[in-house]
């Protein structure tokens, strides 16, 4: 079967009318939709629905903060800086997920030694709120002691006489317990002791095996004391000193069970006083390899602690830590504070620590949910922000409607008064060309900024830049004499060279500007691309197959249609 | 056919005055950086339900922050004021907007006065049937449709490393755009040898595009000097898109000149001036469309990108005259220039 030229040309204009239809109900589903409704409930059948794919509207459309922050890594060890920004770009991510604002952004910027976390919170109502939940920074980081900074002689005087202080506090309990009878011990313990997870059970706790507590802890209550009786000195550990009482025991060898009540005054070590960071060696064990935290109770006293579990990463770091720092003190640091300076006994190679600091239920919980938040592996800093009212925004896209429809109405007026047929074709054509741009910035969820409008609109104008080219060139085809369907072809053929090379110009520019500026602009040089890109397809295939499959039969002679003089006539002088 | 090239003289003369003018008024006053390039903030506030306070009032209000001293606020609209000052931290940002709120929304004279005599005093009596006091409701103005208030719209601050850092960028952003345009242009015209070379075209181009961008930011001087017109990041996007858009229009009519040279066989000047009355119609007509999309940005579409639409209009306004009557000028300017020392 031989298929004609013209009706070649015709079934490509069909496939075009097809695919804009198409495009139309992706960029406005409604009419779509509610004919599909009324078909469905008339036939009692069930249609689909259109595809309903909402535009994606930029912080200054819809509202929405842009914050950058500065990302201070210069406590990180070179080389891991990246790595450390990068968890800080998730935990940032996670927080802001928390806050519920839709699809959030969260980049890195910045190359070098400056980096940059961009947060782009678009419709969030509460800025300040999002800020505060961002900026909060439970630096999380694990600690080991840097012996290479020895305790400078005040810090050990201070420890000195902290330390004897509370020998003597210890003594004076000692003879208050001694001198009065075994059950007041509990009330004693409840008053006095420092021991805030044991001192509200009477300084009770509870059963244990040989090897549960510190070594000299241990000795004195299965060694020295007898069932019933209270230390007549004082045990001292590394915790501080303790008032022993061994309650009850029950079992044989290794089954052997003591029931124990202490009253503790704490000491302090070296490492309760160097609690700023320059005693303490960076370990690269941060928040950022924490997987999850959870409020557990100590079995023995009770008490809540913070159970932590680290990701594969960060179990591996904690093994190493561990082993490397037996008998010494690790510190959990949290925003730069000791919140507790635990002592290793062993390598713990589980990934599994728990903090045990002297936490309420409350404060527990409190910390936990900020862990959980994600704690940030470097601290960071509001460098700038920028804020758009969600109203302002809102006025912003009625107000580039309002233009764009102003703007194309006046390109197509000038078309269809200057060229008259093939102006109006140009409009038909610059109308999918705006359909197919719009139904792109859905599908592919391109960003939709003021800027990017602008550049849409402005690229209306330059969409029929092609054809403007094409007819001047149809014109001077009909002024040499030639035939409409002949000028057609060479116009579109002479001006091709032009366009190609005109808009690659621009397309250039447009490359230029998304890779050097930031995000505003970029959404600018996107959509400006894109259009660009269109327009050539519509301008020259759409344009073209339109003319083609009018310029047929009597439309030749119909010179008015095409702005064309009569007689063909040379140039004018 | 018009007779363009052979008046050339008047367009360079008409051209180098705007040219000079532009660099007099740009070495004189600059261009005036918005925040985006100098840091600082930038907060537009409007009053609903409540009038508008005087600039003086406002302003002496945010003076009382140390930080604000140098404040300058400027009216927009009916009911909405735009501060500028220095960047702050985000603590400043809430404390600025606090004290705007104390002083004008919540005690508010004229709002709470009203609001309390339409609330009825409530007397409280004993069983003894005597009195023990007025108790005045405070006043809670009802529905918060009515609610006096003040709203941030918009909020920017952005720190001095960050503008620095905009400025260095964006100058390198335009040079680059020239010169991948002028290797463009070079690649493209690569063939047409004679009498002019290709990478000529690319530099008359080029020359064309700085006149075009010299003329559009000397415009900008001016609106800088006298209406505080900013210069921003959007600012940087028009240039670079005048830049394309200037030789866009350019390249057209140097494709007809490449075109007519193996047409016609005759004279130089002569080729490119039916050139350029060739490409005339469809340069002035595609700039008016473009046009009528500019302007209908720059008065109806939001003040954010007002400017950035003016950029435009100037730019291109200037791109087309120069397609027209500079470039393809300057090209036999060249030619004729190498003929006569060669000779």
């Amino acid at each position: 079967m031989k298929i004609s030229n013209i009706s070649k040309v015709r079934l490509s204009v069909l496939a075009i009318i097809i695919m804009a239809v198409f495009a139309g109900f992706l960029v406005y589903p409604a009419p779509f939709n509610k004919s599909v409704d009324w078909l469905n409930s008339k036939l009692g059948i069930t249609l689909p629905h259109y595809w309903n794919i909402p535009f994606g509207l930029g912080l200054d459309l819809q509202g929405g903060a842009q914050l950058v922050y500065q990302a201070d890594v210069s406590q990180v060890p070179a080389g891991s800086e990246a790595d450390a920004v990068a968890g800080a770009r998730d935990v940032i991510e996670r927080r802001v997920n928390a806050f519920g604002v839709a699809e959030p952004v969260v980049q890195i910027s910045g190359s070098g030694k400056d980096y940059r976390i961009v947060v782009e919170l678009a419709g969030v109502k509460d800025v300040n709120q999002a800020i505060k939940m961002i900026g909060e920074t439970p630096l999380l980081e694990f600690k080991e002691e840097d012996s290479s900074q020895p305790l400078q002689t005040d810090q050990a005087q201070e420890i000195a006489k902290y330390n004897e202080e509370a020998k003597k506090t210890a003594e004076s309990i000692l003879n208050e317990v001694l001198n009065s009878s075994i059950s007041k011990f509990a009330d004693i313990a409840k008053e006095k002791s420092e021991d805030t997870g044991s001192a509200t059970q009477g300084g009770d706790l509870g059963w244990a095996k040989r090897g549960t507590y510190v070594t000299e802890f241990d000795t004195a209550v299965f060694d020295t004391l007898k069932k019933g009786e209270i230390s007549r000195q004082l045990v001292q550990t590394v915790f501080g000193y303790h008032i022993v009482y061994k309650e009850d025991e029950r079992g044989q060898g290794e089954d052997l069970e003591v029931k124990a009540s202490h009253i503790l005054i704490k000491t302090k070590s070296s490492a309760d006083v160097s609690t700023s960071s320059q005693n303490w060696k960076y370990t690269g064990l941060t928040g950022k390899q924490l997987k999850k935290a959870a409020v557990e109770f100590d079995p023995n006293t009770g008490s809540p602690t913070v159970a932590l579990e680290f990701n594969d990463e960060g179990k591996t770091l904690f093994a190493d830590i561990t082993r490397r720092n037996i008998d010494k003190t690790v510190g959990i640091f949290l925003d730069g504070e000791a919140i507790s300076l635990p002592r290793v006994s062993e390598e713990i190679p589980s990934g599994k620590a728990v903090i045990t600091g002297n936490f309420s239920l409350v404060e527990a919980k409190t910390l936990v949910q900020r862990l959980n938040a994600g704690a940030l592996p470097v601290p960071v800093t509001l460098l700038s922000q920028q804020t758009i009212g969600a109203s302002l925004g809102q006025d912003s896209v009625q107000k580039s409607l309002f233009a764009g429809l102003v703007g194309l109405l006046a390109v197509a007026l000038f078309m269809i008064i200057f060229y008259r047929l093939p102006g109006l074709l140009s409009v038909v054509a610059l109308l999918i060309y705006g359909v197919l741009v719009l139904s792109i910035f859905k599908m592919f969820g391109i960003t939709l900024t003021l800027s990017g409008i602008a550049g849409f609109i402005l690229s209306l104008g330059i969409a029929v830049d092609a054809n403007v080219l094409i007819f001047e060139r149809m014109k001077e085809e009909f002024r040499a004499g030639r035939p409409l369907n002949s000028a057609i072809d060479e116009g579109f053929k002479r001006a091709w060279s032009s366009i190609r090379d005109g808009n690659i110009s621009t397309l250039i520019t447009c490359a230029v500007l998304f890779w050097f500026t930031t995000s505003l602009v970029r959404g600018f040089a996107l959509t400006l691309a894109i259009g660009i890109l269109v327009s050539l397809v519509t301008a020259v295939v759409v344009t073209r197959g339109f003319l083609k499959s009018i310029a047929v039969g009597r439309v030749e002679n119909w010179h008015f249609l095409f702005n064309r003089k009569k007689n063909s006539e040379s140039e004018k002088q | 056919m018009y007779k363009i090239i052979s008046k050339r003289k008047f367009y360079y003369a008409f051209s180098l005055a705007l040219v000079i003018a532009s660099v007099v008024f740009l070495s004189m006053w600059g261009l005036k950086s918005g925040i985006d390039f100098t840091g600082g903030s930038l907060m537009q506030v409007s009053f609903q339900n409540t009038s508008r306070p005087s600039v003086e009032d406002i302003s002496s209000v945010l003076k009382e922050l140390d930080y604000m001293a140098d404040t300058t606020v400027q009216p927009v609209g009916d009911n909405e004021f735009i501060f500028r000052f220095k960047d702050v931290t985000e603590e400043q940002h809430q404390e600025i907007l606090n004290k705007l709120k104390n002083k004008y929304v919540v005690t508010d004279a004229t709002t709470v006065d009203s609001a309390k005599d339409s609330q009825p005093k409530i007397e409280v009596v004993t069983e003894s049937n005597k009195e023990i006091g007025n108790v005045n409701i405070e006043a809670v103005p009802v529905g918060v449709s009515d609610q006096a208030s003040l709203q941030e719209e918009k909020f920017e601050s952005v720190g001095p490393t960050i503008g620095q850092e905009l400025k260095t960028k964006s100058f390198y952003a335009i040079i680059l755009v020239i010169i991948a345009i002028i290797a463009y242009i070079a690649w493209s015209f690569r063939k047409v040898g004679r009498p002019v070379q290709s990478w000529k075209y690319g530099i008359t181009a080029v020359i064309a595009l700085v006149h075009d961008v010299t003329i559009t930011c000397g415009v900008f001087a001016l609106l800088g000097h006298f209406y505080g017109v900013e210069v921003n990041t959007p600012f940087i996007a028009a240039v670079l898109t005048v830049l394309g858009y200037s030789v866009n229009d350019t390249i057209v009519v140097f494709d007809r000149i490449r075109e007519n040279l193996h047409r016609y066989q005759g004279d130089f000047e002569e080729t490119v001036n039916i050139s350029v009355n060739q490409t005339a119609v469809r340069s002035i007509n595609t700039s008016m469309t473009v046009m009528f999309t500019l302007l209908a940005i720059f008065f109806f579409g939001g003040a954010s990108i007002k400017f950035f639409a003016l950029a435009l209009i100037f730019g291109v306004f200037f791109g087309t005259y120069s397609s027209i009557f500079v470039a393809s000028s300057l090209l036999v300017t060249w030619q004729n220039l190498i003929k006569k020392f060669s000779k």
